[in-house]
């Protein structure tokens, strides 16, 4: 019974890791409409920035924030306004795939060329003090994230429902050209949300930081169960994806206890094929979004 | 919709390349043969070797990628097949000329299986679960160790000779690394300039209009994925055998992948020789970056790619090929075609009698959650006859077109079409309905936009025809017959809406229908073209073919129809010739209200 507890722990903490650092990419693909394959490079350099700030600053590294955040933003902003708003306009999504793609090429090997491809440690800061919650124990920089990604997930979500910003990114997600006309800049929107969207993964690196060693391709390890958790939650709705980051921790903690560690990914893996395949809405899609299923 | 651009399709005059491309092209794949040779260089024997390699591999990715539009970034699975599979087998003393055909043929049946399931996947999610599979690929190498090695990887026996493809001497790889390259580029331009070739360009384009079209769409993708799996594992097994060392993590690898796709794009996807380019001038470039500068420059040559890959999207879509015949466009006249006046006006041959029934609709039903959109629809077409289909805004007229003709099934009733042989069928799907010659326009045109107007044509064409040059034929007669002469070296994407709406009729007609559906071919196009699209549907159905036609051009349908049916929220309210019609009470209520009819009365 403790061992299944202990897994329930295991995988509600890893659904919030995962959770957070979905968030963004969610929101960026559910409003701009395009799948950033560099999220995860974005993440990495918002983990190698905590190390830096931290190493050198010698600060905590949950202070990084103040840097990380902001330059997360400015780096989201710019690729959308550099490189996908030219592109926003191509006659098909081969173009933006391959901008992101290229984006994220580009990064991962900066960061090899720059950093080298031995592991920076972000110094733990006790956040990696196992704590016993009754029979179970968890790290205390995990319920951190848990904790934070539930708080991103609310705010972002009144941020999105409740300010005439919010209303106006979703205008435009419903309808492009008719909140153009009705007066919102639509560009602007895109590069604000992109840039929110990065900003989200700036908060998830500041905390990921100390409980996992950064490295150039760390950003793949994570990223890949991101997308996975964006088609599952449906995608675009910010609340599907934090559901589905915790049915996706659940599924990792328990597949990788009863099947075996290394085999975890092709349980991950296999799930989101067949949701891909079976109900490409998402699990918790709402409306039926088809637009990328051939008619 | 992928509506992937692409260099300008030189297509057209693939089959038929200019002597002078022939020998420019000869040239330049002999002189990359014998550059190392020349040189005699370990290091640029194995520069060479490795743009071989991955010249062939992107261009039997472009198979799939560039001319089925599905962009795969799971290649290397095809790629650790035929490896692993190679050097298992030549474990087991089999050699590798035999392995990699084994190899080819585990990659084909993995292809299938899983290209099948996610071809109804767009762009991104394609993508995405291609990734997905390679992602399961290697962590099941990493897992099955008695088998793969596992994270150890797999030494290759050291057994040298042709027999064993591993060789102590530098030119023997090279020859095999070459004569890999010839192959995949002598498939891809075969498949390029073949009845397939069109149907994968049509098919990416836009795919309704391809299955309208009578193309078996999942069959020709799974074609051309399988070609392209089979060759990837056959190359993979070579350069396993290349490297003597494998391991999953460099075998299933996703920036291997990526690099493959990334070689297509710049060199300029979609075209048959745009992969080697992409190849010969990025691959020197990362191998001297990894060679000369070693652990100095680790990543640099990623960060080279990655950013050359962001401004080819940015500045040079359509990649070096694209470049390339913007050149070669500059220097050429273009062809100058004489405009020929359109022969549908010729003297009018006797008009056939109405045959029997040739499609029996009976009583169909659609729901669209609670909005009842077909309701008890039921008519029969006779053989030479036109059937105008009228009715507001939103009366269903499109859905039961849609209907009859394969794009969606009915919750209930049926659709029955006389065959050529006189027995009745219940065709269900648009490759049923095209195979028993019922053709259809769309309202919303949809031309095959980076096609040229012959090629778009061309796809109507190959229905009946599998040889390219009667299919050019039949497009060119149609093309002229359709006044769509001046254009046939056109891209379909710069015609105006008149001239797409005559396209669309073209196309279909070179399928020759013996039933056309003719869904508002006259709507937004100007009086002179209302006129002659008229005479045009008049020639067709003299030539034998019955017609059925959504139209809301009134001139058209009072001129055209042999009768008319109207339809309102989904239900049949009047039937009957033009004139009479259009007097009936409940015809003009449906249209313009209530308060008309008794204004009027």
């Amino acid at each position: 019974m403790d061992t299944i507890l202990q897994l329930l722990a295991n995988g509600l903490m890893l659904g919030g890791l995962f959770a957070i650092v979905a968030v963004g990419l969610t929101l960026i693909f559910g409003i701009v409409k395009v799948v950033n394959f560099a999220h995860g490079e974005f993440l990495m350099v918002g983990m190698y920035l905590t190390f830096l700030v931290t190493r050198m600053l010698g600060l905590h590294p949950f202070v990084a924030v103040i840097v990380v955040v902001p330059a997360l933003f400015l780096i989201g902003a710019l690729t959308q306004r550099l490189i996908i708003q030219p592109l926003m306009s191509a006659r098909d999504d081969h173009i933006q795939i391959f901008a992101t793609v290229g984006l994220s090429t580009a990064l991962i090997n900066l960061a090899l060329l720059v950093f080298g491809a031995d592991i920076a440690n972000t110094p733990a800061s006790g956040l990696r003090t196992p704590i016993e919650i009754g029979p179970v124990r968890v790290l205390s920089g995990q319920i951190a994230i848990f904790v934070a990604s539930i708080a991103l997930v609310i705010g972002l979500q009144l941020f999105l429902q409740n300010t005439a910003m919010g209303r106006a990114i979703r205008a435009v997600a419903q309808n492009r050209s008719a909140a153009q006309l009705m007066g919102i800049n639509v560009d602007r929107i895109y590069i604000l949300t992109f840039g929110i969207g990065a900003a989200c993964v700036g908060v998830a690196a500041v905390l990921i930081a100390p409980l996992y060693p950064t490295s150039p391709t760390i950003g793949t390890y994570f990223v890949l169960t991101a997308f996975v958790v964006v088609v599952l939650g449906g995608l675009g709705s910010i609340p599907g994806a934090f559901v589905g980051s915790l049915v996706i921790g659940l599924i990792d903690s328990f597949a990788g206890f009863y099947i075996g560690s290394d085999m975890r990914e092709v349980a991950v893996f296999g799930v989101f094929l067949l949701i891909l395949i079976l109900r490409p809405a998402g699990l918790f899609g709402k409306q039926l979004n088809l637009s990328h299923v051939s008619p | 919709m992928t509506d992937i651009s692409l260099a300008p399709p030189a297509p057209a005059r693939l089959a038929g390349l200019t002597w002078r491309n022939v020998f420019a092209l000869a040239g330049f794949l002999a002189a990359l043969f014998v550059i190392p040779v020349v040189i005699d260089d370990d290091f640029i024997y194995h520069i060479f070797v490795t743009l071989f390699i991955f010249a062939a591999l992107s261009t039997a990715w472009n198979i799939v990628g560039g001319f089925a539009g599905q962009l795969s970034l799971g290649h290397a699975i095809f790629y650790g097949i035929g490896a692993y599979v190679g050097i298992i087998l030549m474990n087991m003393g089999i050699s590798p000329w035999l392995g990699m055909f084994a190899g080819a043929a585990v990659a084909v049946v993995v292809a299938v299986a899983i290209s099948y399931p996610c071809f109804r996947l767009r762009g991104p999610f394609f993508a995405l679960a291609t990734i997905a599979f390679l992602e399961v690929f290697r962590v099941l190498a990493l897992h099955f160790r008695e088998l793969t090695g596992g994270a150890t990887g797999l030494m290759i026996p050291l057994k040298f000779g042709w027999e064993w493809m591993v060789f102590r001497e530098r030119l023997p790889p090279l020859i095999i690394a070459f004569g890999m390259l010839l192959v995949c580029l002598a498939v891809a331009w075969w498949i390029r300039s073949h009845r397939i070739g069109f149907q994968l360009v049509a098919t990416r384009e836009r795919e309704s209009a391809a299955k309208a079209a009578g193309v078996d769409t999942v069959k020709v993708r799974l074609i051309a994925v399988s070609v392209s799996a089979a060759l990837t594992a056959m190359v993979g097994t070579f350069h396993a055998m290349y490297l003597t060392f494998i391991e999953p993590a460099a075998m299933f690898s996703l920036p291997f992948s990526i690099q493959i796709a990334m070689f297509a794009l710049i060199g300029g996807i979609g075209t048959v020789f745009g992969p080697l380019l992409g190849a010969v001038l990025l691959v020197p470039i990362s191998e001297v970056a990894r060679g000369w500068l070693g652990a100095h420059a680790l990543g640099l040559h990623g960060f080279v790619y990655g950013a050359v890959l962001i401004l080819v999207v940015l500045f040079m879509p359509n990649g070096l090929m694209g470049l390339l015949s913007r050149l070669n466009k500059s220097s050429e006249t273009s062809r100058q075609r004489q405009a020929q006046t359109i022969t549908a006006a010729q003297a009018p041959s006797e008009r056939p009698s109405l045959g029997d029934a040739i499609v029996k609709v009976e009583s169909l039903e659609k729901h669209f959650g609670g909005l009842h959109v077909t309701n008890n629809v039921g008519f029969t077409l006779r053989e030479g006859e036109i059937l105008g289909l009228i009715g507001p805004n939103g009366a269903g007229k499109t859905t039961v077109f849609n209907m009859i003709s394969g794009f969606l099934a009915p919750d209930s009733g049926s659709v029955s079409v006389r065959g050529a042989d006189g027995t009745w069928h219940k065709p269900t799907t648009p490759a049923d309905f095209a195979a028993i010659g019922v053709g259809r326009t769309f309202q919303i045109v949809q031309p095959f936009a980076a096609m040229t107007v012959e090629e778009n044509i061309m796809v109507g064409a190959f229905h009946r025809f599998s040889d390219v040059h009667e299919a050019r034929e039949v497009a060119r007669e149609t093309a002229h017959r359709m006044g769509l002469g001046p254009w046939l070296d056109a891209e379909a994407r710069g015609l105006t809406i008149g001239g797409l709406k005559r396209l669309e009729m073209a196309r279909v007609m070179a399928m020759k229908p013996r039933v056309l559906l003719l869904d508002e071919v006259m709507a937004g196009i100007n009086q002179t073209d209302v006129r002659r699209a008229i005479d045009l549907t008049l020639s067709i159905r003299d030539s034998g073919v019955s017609i059925i036609a959504i139209e809301h051009v009134m001139q058209a349908v009072m001129s055209l129809s042999d009768r008319v049916i109207v339809l309102s929220s989904g239900q049949i309210i009047a039937q009957g010739k033009p004139q009479e019609v259009v007097r009936d009470p409940t015809v003009i209520e449906a249209y313009l209200g209530k308060e008309f009819v008794h204004a009027q009365a």
